[in-house]
């Protein structure tokens, strides 16, 4: 705590110190303005001497919480001479403020302080440097204990933590509900096995069986009419006759055969609901042949039969 | 010459009115050609989108494969394009909270089936858990043949879902159609038990039979074989190379060809038929039938009787479970299995 009052009245002194200044160019405006207007010659802004007026208010009112600070401890005015060596007496104070708080800033300043006596133009860059101090300061004097996360940001520690608990939790909540969605997006997608299960293997025996049906039925079919070319009309008449003969002969066929009989008295009335309905193809030479080796439940209809009445 | 010019400016470009579209009837049978769409109306997930590709391939030739769909196009938006294109089949994804649902519906009058997928897998998942996933240049530029199994029982809505199917691709006359344009097909397999049906889309693939080997990669693959190792040339013939664990039951699945199809399989010989899994895999359960196109008279409900009161109270009940659902997952796992407690007492 005793640097902290250290440092206090560092800045009364130097707050009192920088008023003086304003004063001196009150007193002494004709030097003032001579050094003044050498800024204003950079075409930026013209300083006259209300607006001067008005930048010195406003720095006083700026710099007013020391000020209020200073009314206190006021001194009588001092001339620069009188200031030189006050800052001479002052030497020995900062530096024990700079051997307690380990600062390098004050030595500077110490040195811009006789600087801006001289000359007045560096009043600004120790306006700034003031600022910057109490700014620091009060950092310096907030700072609590040791502690993991830092000297300086350990004020917020707390606030940190739970920032960081609430981005977490978002981000499991996200998460979830990110889970949620992909579940049920994948709801009955099945990665299949790289082997083939029974299963498989039997669906592949029966679209076997029926692709081999019916290759077998197109060979059939295409050998009878082997080296006829549909498209010729000569071959076309003759491809109609022996159509014409294959399904008359099959007519006769199931009117004679006995066993196709039985069957479509069992059937039901209604053709669609016969056990043949889809499969009963005139095109189909042999298929009564077939339907007596074929077992009933489990039969194939290929898209090739195009006897359904719709 | 100006008026000329200022003639040909005014005039009104009227776009040639284009012939019949000549696809919408096979010049082979004659019969009109099935066209389907398949798009969903909500924004899916990426699987299910992925899906719907999957889907749209295993349609083609004629489907639109890059068909656009947007939010606020309608149902009606649809109807309204698939009259001029020839459109008869709309096959419409959705996805809710609770489950994935295929409906297969035939434009412009229905009927619709919906159809519940308990379970999918992607042609992409098909093709990584393959050692070598096939798919030959011209594998999807012909129509897939279609075969069911297990449809025969005499239930009607098994019926209408087999005579959908089979409408769904192009007849095939078995008296003109080539050999080497079947090069796909979609198997449908009814489980009665379960009441489920199995959804899968393979390559069909012909191989001569009774040729070792290495003479048969020899003459597929155009490579130089490695002699390196033997001693005269005709070892490479006659000497027999590991049998196919397959081998057995190729017998049951070899086919007599009549004409040569392709460089390697030629006519008058034996040919074995191999099948390699392509396309999406799915599992799906036969829910509902609808008289119309998603709207009309339920012929068919799985989990109700048909009675329309009943039916919409239900629709109602399910719609507010599925908002619960969303919330909480667990009741989900439980009222699937009600559901299922359901299929085995019907």
């Amino acid at each position: 705590m005793s640097t902290g009052e250290e440092g206090h009245m560092a800045m009364a002194d130097r707050g009192s110190r920088k008023r003086r200044v304003g004063v001196k160019k009150g007193t002494k405006a004709a030097r003032n303005k001579k050094l003044k207007s050498k800024p204003s010659s950079s075409d930026r802004f013209k300083v006259t001497m209300k607006n001067q007026k008005l930048f010195q208010k406003r720095a006083r009112d700026y710099n007013s919480d020391e000020e209020e600070e200073d009314e206190s401890k006021k001194q009588p005015e001092v001339t620069i001479r009188e200031k030189i060596f006050s800052d001479a007496n002052m030497g020995p104070n900062y530096e024990e403020i700079e051997e307690e708080d380990g600062e390098d800033n004050d030595e500077n300043s110490d040195g811009e302080d006789h600087g801006e006596i001289e000359s007045g133009i560096t009043k600004f860059a120790t306006d700034g440097c003031n600022a910057f101090k109490i700014a620091f300061k009060a950092i310096m004097k907030k700072t609590k204990g040791d502690d993991t996360l830092g000297p300086v940001l350990s004020a917020h520690k707390h606030l940190i933590g739970e920032k960081l608990a609430e981005e977490e939790a978002e981000k499991k909540a996200k998460g979830q509900a990110r889970k949620a969605k992909h579940l049920i997006a994948e709801k009955g997608h099945v990665k299949p096995e790289s082997y083939l299960d029974s299963h498989e293997k039997i669906l592949i025996g029966v679209a076997t069986k029926g692709v081999v049906k019916l290759f077998n039925a197109v060979n059939k079919a295409q050998h009878a009419q082997k080296g006829l070319n549909p498209s010729r009309s000569k071959d076309a008449k003759v491809l109609k006759k022996r159509r014409k003969e294959a399904f008359f002969s099959e007519l006769g066929k199931t009117k004679t055969d006995p066993k196709a009989q039985k069957s479509e008295d069992e059937a039901p009335a209604w053709a669609p609901l016969r056990d043949n309905y889809m499969l009963a193809n005139p095109k189909l030479k042999d298929w009564d042949k077939k339907q007596e080796t074929t077992e009933g439940d489990d039969f194939a209809a290929m898209s090739g039969d195009e006897s359904y009445e719709d | 010459m100006g008026r000329f010019k200022n003639n040909k400016k005014s005039r009104v470009i009227v776009k040639p009115i284009p012939k019949k579209n000549q696809e919408d009837v096979s010049h082979v049978t004659g019969d009109k050609i099935p066209k389907s769409f398949v798009f969903s109306r909500m924004k899916l997930p990426g699987p299910v989108k992925q899906l719907q590709m999957d889907l749209r391939k295993l349609m083609l030739p004629y489907t639109a494969l890059s068909l656009k769909e947007k939010k606020r196009n309608t149902l009606r938006d649809f109807l309204n394009v698939s009259g001029p294109m020839g459109v008869t089949h709309f096959l419409m994804l959705s996805k809710t909270a609770s489950s994935l649902s295929l409906r297969v519906a035939r434009t412009p009058q229905g009927p619709t089936l919906t159809f519940k997928i308990h379970q999918y897998s992607l042609a992409s998942d098909i093709a990584q858990s393959q050692l070598r996933p096939r798919c030959p240049q011209d594998l999807f530029k012909s129509p897939p043949l279609i075969v069911l199994s297990g449809f025969g029982s005499q239930e009607l809505h098994l019926k209408l879902a087999t005579i959908m199917f089979q409408n769904i691709f192009p007849a095939i006359d078995i008296n003109t159609v080539k050999l080497s344009t079947c090069q796909r097909l979609v198997l449908l397999n009814y489980n009665k038990d379960t009441k489920l049906i199995d959804f899968r889309h393979y390559s069909i693939r012909l191989q001569p039979v009774g040729v070792s080997r290495r003479i048969r990669k020899f003459v597929q693959n155009h490579q130089v074989p490695d002699l390196r190792n033997l001693q005269d040339v005709s070892d490479f013939v006659t000497k027999a190379g590991y049998g196919s664990e397959s081998e057995g039951d190729e017998e049951a699945a070899t086919v007599t060809l009549s004409s040569d199809l392709g460089r390697v399989n030629k006519g008058s010989t034996k040919s074995a038929v191999k099948l390699q899994e392509i396309g999406p895999r799915m599992t799906m359960q036969l829910v509902k039938v609808e008289e119309g196109l998603c709207t009309g008279g339920i012929i068919f409900s799985e989990y109700e009787n048909v009675d329309g009161k009943k039916e919409k109270l239900k629709k109602k009940q399910d719609e507010e479970g599925a908002e619960e659902e969303e919330e909480d997952s667990e009741e989900e796992g439980s009222e699937d299995g009600e559901d299922m407690d359901e299929d085995f007492e019907d």
